[in-house]
């Protein structure tokens, strides 16, 4: 009881201090940006033309889930844990009878619901005001945009588990590997988190007018879907694993 | 100055603890890569204040940082209460006040013990009530509904401390925790220490002011190079060098005849005359005060004052790193 008691007090705690952080701030700013965007481009006919869907579809694919996405989970994922230790107050949790994995689990539980409240929340919002086309978009979009924010999530507390500077880092991966190489054409794109999840998008869209690059070759939805959900189990538990394991001997 | 129940040490060399272990190394090493930080230590330390003296780089840091967990040894094991010190279930017995001026700045002093405590699983009625009692027992519970961002550094300590002991535990490792506090609070520390000891615990305090720790601490544990040197009372320490060189200052009349009389002692290595009487260095002070009392009797010596004037921690720490 008192460790449950200890773990709840501990994702509590780090909620609240990761929605009153420069995080939230940070990543208001290319929410906003999108917000501007989708008002300027006045979708909201109320009739659904697949001309349409697919210019929102390129916006939700190509801007929204390629690029906030990531950044909305690296802000908060790598924030979590790379905070306390970056101000080097992760001592004070590191000497409380919580065994460590559950002090990560703590703060991946304070951190997922922020994160998919932020991005589906204002997925919700530039669907709505999209009109015909992003009541579509939404219903179908849904279920890739929730596993790769998840994907992200996960993949970041890695990041901050194991590197100092996981914000730096991360946002170098974000950037780099995820745009630069998401993109190249070949099997080298496996590495990009986007790509699994584009691959979903695009499959999920074909049917109402959404069209890939020429290049792309996407994965089937299941493989993409189990690809992600891979990606997070995967990186979730191995993060446990380091976080465990590991000796941080900058904190004091 | 009160001084607190005996903590107890035991090197290769040192003697066997007397009462139950709460910390133990036992052959610790801990190398940072191919640098070593911690050198074959074993040590155990017992109920009452026991100081952690060091040069910078001697390993106290590395020291203190196993014995909370944080580290893991390379060779060897560090335990609480038989607990490996890495574990989880050792943590119930450990209260850390680190050597760091962080916290959660944007909290407020009592929201941070209170957060802390917790931590360890107490439900909101008792960890307000741990609090409010710890809060009290620092001198902070008046001025602990200020934000920690702008509470001084003194106010700090006094918060990393009652953090520290909001759940009660048998251990308490602190890293100079009594660095920016004025001397009226430093009392009130050292009052609240000594009356911690008395009930018990076992208190490790890493300090770098040797007369900090003469006056706070029972034993000592001196660490030099990631060795350690010595460890026990202070007194005990002074006697494991009995054959090191020591400084006494003499008072006795007629003071150039005793000048002539002990310089002709073969363990005297030097004698100079200063005012109000002589400063002896000898290699055997035991044999020393021997042949000071014969001249006592035998000779008419009228002795005023005799005192060593290097028994104090800075120089036993000086003699024994000097020694390694």
């Amino acid at each position: 009881m008192k460790l449950v008691r200890a773990w709840s007090t501990l994702a509590s705690l780090s909620f609240v201090r990761l929605f009153w952080s420069t995080s939230t701030l940070m990543v208001m700013l290319p929410l906003a940006g999108c917000l501007l965007f989708v008002l300027r481009r006045h979708y909201n006919h109320p009739e659904f033309t697949q001309r349409e869907f697919r210019e929102f579809s390129e916006f939700l694919i190509v801007v929204f889930a390629s690029f906030v996405v990531p950044i909305c989970a690296l802000a908060f994922g790598t924030a979590s844990i790379g905070g306390d230790r970056e101000d080097r107050t992760l001592v004070f949790l590191l000497v409380r009878p919580i065994p460590r994995w559950l002090i990560l689990l703590a703060k991946f539980s304070a951190t997922l619901p922020l994160v998919l409240g932020l991005v589906l929340g204002s997925y919700w919002t530039y669907c709505r005001l999209a009109g015909a086309v992003g009541q579509v978009a939404f219903d179908i979009y849904l279920p890739a945009i929730t596993y790769m924010t998840l994907a992200y999530v996960c993949l970041f507390h890695l990041f901050a588990v194991s590197f100092r500077h996981a914000t730096i880092i991360a946002l170098v991966y974000a950037i780099f590997m995820e745009t630069l190489i998401g993109n190249l054409p070949g099997i080298v794109k496996r590495v990009a988190v986007n790509y699994y999840g584009r691959s979903l998008l695009y499959a999920a869209g074909e049917a109402d007018g959404a069209r890939m690059p020429e290049n792309f070759q996407p994965l089937s939805f299941d493989v993409a879907t189990w690809a992600l959900a891979g990606i997070a189990v995967g990186g979730l538990i191995l993060a446990c694993v380091v976080f465990s394991r590991r000796e941080y001997r900058d904190l004091t | 100055m009160q001084r607190t129940p005996h903590a107890h040490f035991s090197d290769q060399t040192h003697h066997v603890a007397e009462r139950p272990l709460l910390l133990e190394f036992e052959h610790v090493t801990k190398f940072y890569g191919a640098v070593i930080g911690i050198n074959n230590v074993t040590c155990h330390v017992g109920p009452g204040i026991t100081g952690l003296l060091g040069a910078n780089g001697a390993g106290k840091s590395t020291l203190i940082k196993l014995a909370s967990g944080q580290l893991r040894p390379t060779q060897g094991r560090v335990t609480i209460g038989g607990h490996d010190a890495w574990s989880t279930a050792a943590k119930h017995h450990l209260g850390y006040s680190p050597d760091i001026n962080s916290f959660y700045e944007e909290m407020t002093g009592r929201e941070f013990v209170y957060a802390m405590a917790r931590l360890h699983g107490y439900s909101r009625a008792e960890a307000r009530e741990r609090t409010e009692h710890v809060l009290d027992e620092v001198g902070m519970a008046d001025r602990a509904q200020r934000r920690l961002a702008g509470c001084s550094h003194g106010m700090r300590q006094r918060i990393k401390l009652a953090q520290a002991l909001v759940h009660d535990p048998w251990l308490l490792l602190l890293d100079e925790p009594l660095t920016g506090i004025d001397p009226g609070g430093r009392r009130e520390i050292n009052e609240l220490l000594f009356r911690l000891a008395g009930q018990g615990k076992t208190i490790l305090v890493s300090s770098h002011i040797l007369v900090e720790i003469e006056q706070l601490c029972s034993s000592i544990v001196m660490m030099s190079r990631g060795r350690l040197i010595a460890a026990g009372t202070l007194a005990e320490v002074r006697q494991m060098m009995q054959h090191r060189p020591q400084v006494i200052e003499i008072v006795a009349e007629p003071s150039r005849r005793v000048a002539a009389l002990l310089a002709e002692h073969e363990d005297v290595l030097a004698v100079e005359m200063r005012d109000p009487g002589l400063v002896i260095k000898t290699r055997n002070p035991l044999d020393f005060f021997a042949r000071v009392g014969e001249l006592v009797c035998e000779q008419g010596i009228e002795v005023r004052r005799i005192q060593i004037l290097d028994a104090g921690a800075d120089a036993v720490f000086d003699y024994l790193q000097q020694g390694k």
